[in-house]
């Protein structure tokens, strides 16, 4: 039933400064964008550790994202020809996620960006698999423009779960519950030798939690010190995928790419109201054009839920009216653990403009079979994001 | 360059639907049918048990009735069964046809049979706890039962016990 995948000779997988302790937690590694990453700890199940994620709290390790600190006199004036989001508004200490677009108005990558302390300096997190393509597009886009460059070197961890507060506040004085989901603040750990940490309120699995970005000096030990809190698993990418997908959050590569809008995308909502107005921004004719006339948006990202097997990337999508019309196709699917009982299957598909509809019933084909599926609303969990009240 | 877990995903490796999942060999790990299983209890003779490259077993007893079932090593590869797609009472294959499907939370496998024959069962208990695959695959786990046209001994590329044991442990010796 299995059958074995051929090497030839793999080219040497990084690793990120954490290596040795997942190694020593006895994590199964997979490659992840050219990094050997964890998928599972020894003594945990996928489904176990996604449900610890939603009812405890997990540390994963995504140190393999890019990190970068952009300063400079025109860095908004880059931030805004890049991406839709109006920066000026955006608060201090504030994190907003966002695209990168390139002129056809296609997302070159999603990314998290924090404004710190002025308008000239920023934190910019983008994914691991674009890295190469990422640091060009930064080049060539901010050519002309009075921007550095300065990659951060760090760990970063992602604390996830319920119990991610109570695990983190016991490293620092600072009131954690002062900190809300997109606020990001430098914080010292007392117990490293007051060592700054930068913590950002969120994450990737629709629960609270924080993304810690770590010296690497202390990285190591202080994630083996988190570990200690009998709250806290280590958890790997194959949970991380099932959380994500749950919350309804895109991976980059499969539910979005280049030759995708924002609003094809279903992320509308990261182009603020200001830049709708005024545009300015790589790919602004056809992307506002878009937003204005639904009509030529011809395919757009949504979920869908089935039971029975699972649907999976790649699965094309059938009308239920005419199963000989393809009109979409599956970038994302699983099993979903924490919906439906274990028994439901969730994923993310580009319809065809007049299926995109919470409720409408589509056809998957799923082994040569065809399968109802029903197009249905994201998150398929409620966030529990801590807010500002 | 490589440490020694890496090296052993590459070599261990199992192609999955999304991402690989890998499995060490691990030689305490049983692919004995479960003793007192309803699989052994068919008969009061012992049936013959072989296995297939691709971790299936079949378990066939003296009048060709055989329960087929994935090895423990394919079920711990594999992880938490959500769901098992099973055959139709009734649906004749032929050695190698699809029979039916295993997933996890992130991939899906295909059942092949070792053999030809029959449907005449099937496991409808793993429909509503497809767990069964991890918890006990070569007995509760069982997913079809199929009245073969031949004996085991008879069919090529079918492994024994020892051969099949012997077979996980260059799996995890070779690649590089």
């Amino acid at each position: 039933m299995l059958s074995r995948r051929s090497y030839s000779t793999a080219p040497a997988l990084l690793k990120t400064p954490l290596y040795k302790l997942h190694e020593s937690l006895g994590a199964d590694f997979v490659d992840f964008a050219g990094y050997a990453m964890p998928i599972l700890y020894k003594g945990q199940s996928h489904i176990e550790s996604h449900h610890w994620t939603r009812n405890k709290a997990g540390l994963f390790d995504v140190s393999h994202m890019l990190q970068q600190k952009f300063k400079g006199p025109d860095t908004i004036k880059l931030l805004e020809k890049v991406t839709p989001t109006d920066f000026k508004a955006l608060g201090q200490w504030k994190n907003q996620l966002s695209v990168l677009l390139n002129e056809q108005g296609g997302i070159v990558d999603d990314t998290i960006i924090t404004k710190h302390n002025d308008d000239n300096t920023f934190y910019v997190v983008t994914n691991a698999g674009t890295r190469e393509k990422d640091l060009k597009f930064f080049q060539e886009q901010s050519q002309g423009l009075n921007v550095q460059f300065e990659t951060i070197d760090n760990s970063l961890l992602a604390l996830q779960g319920p119990e991610a507060a109570s695990v983190l506040q016991k490293f620092t004085n600072e009131d954690l519950s002062k900190i809300y989901f997109g606020n990001s603040k430098y914080i010292t750990i007392p117990a490293f030798n007051n060592t700054e940490v930068h913590i950002s309120r969120g994450g990737y699995t629709g629960e609270d939690g924080f993304e810690i970005s770590i010296p690497n000096t202390i990285s190591y030990e202080l994630a083996q010190a988190l570990l200690e809190n009998e709250s806290l698993k280590p958890i790997g990418l194959a949970a991380r995928d099932s959380l994500r997908l749950e919350a309804g959050m895109c991976l980059y590569g499969h539910d979005l790419n280049d030759t995708i809008t924002p609003v094809e995308g279903s992320l509308s909502w990261v182009i603020s109201k200001s830049r709708r107005e005024e545009g300015g921004f790589n790919g602004a004719s056809k992307i506002l054009a878009q937003l204005k006339d639904r009509s030529l948006v011809k395919q757009q990202r949504v979920g869908f839920k089935l039971t029975g097997p699972a649907a999976r990337e790649g699965m094309e999508i059938f009308s239920i009216e005419n199963p000989e019309q393809q009109i979409g196709t599956v970038t994302s699917g699983s099993n979903s653990p924490s919906s439906g009982n274990g028994r439901t299957n969730i994923g993310q598909a580009y319809v065809q403009r007049g299926f995109q509809k919470s409720g409408t019933k589509v056809l998957i084909k799923i082994r040569n079979k065809l399968r109802e599926a029903e197009i249905a609303k994201q998150p398929f969990i409620a966030p529990k994001y801590y807010r500002e009240p | 360059m490589f440490s020694r877990s890496i090296t052993s995903i590459s070599r261990q490796s199992l192609r999955l639907t999304s991402l690989r999942a890998s499995v060490r060999f691990n030689s305490s790990v049983s692919h004995k049918i479960t003793p007192g299983s309803i699989i052994t209890q068919y008969s009061s003779t012992a049936p013959q048990v072989r296995y297939t490259a691709e971790h299936e077993y079949i378990a066939q007893h003296a009048d060709n009735v055989s329960f087929i079932g994935i090895t423990k090593y394919a079920a711990d590869a594999l992880g938490d069964a959500t769901f098992v797609e099973l055959p139709e009472v009734g649906d004749v294959f032929a050695k190698g046809d699809s029979i039916g499907s295993v997933e996890s939370v992130k991939s899906s496998s295909e059942i092949y049979t070792p053999i030809d024959g029959e449907v005449i069962e099937v496991n409808t208990k793993l429909t509503d706890s497809p767990q069964l695959i991890n918890e006990d695959p070569l007995g509760e786990g069982w997913i079809a039962k199929i009245k073969a046209e031949v004996k085991v001994e008879e069919v090529e590329d079918l492994m024994t016990e020892e051969t099949y044991e012997m077979s996980l442990q260059d799996e995890d010796a070779d690649g590089h």
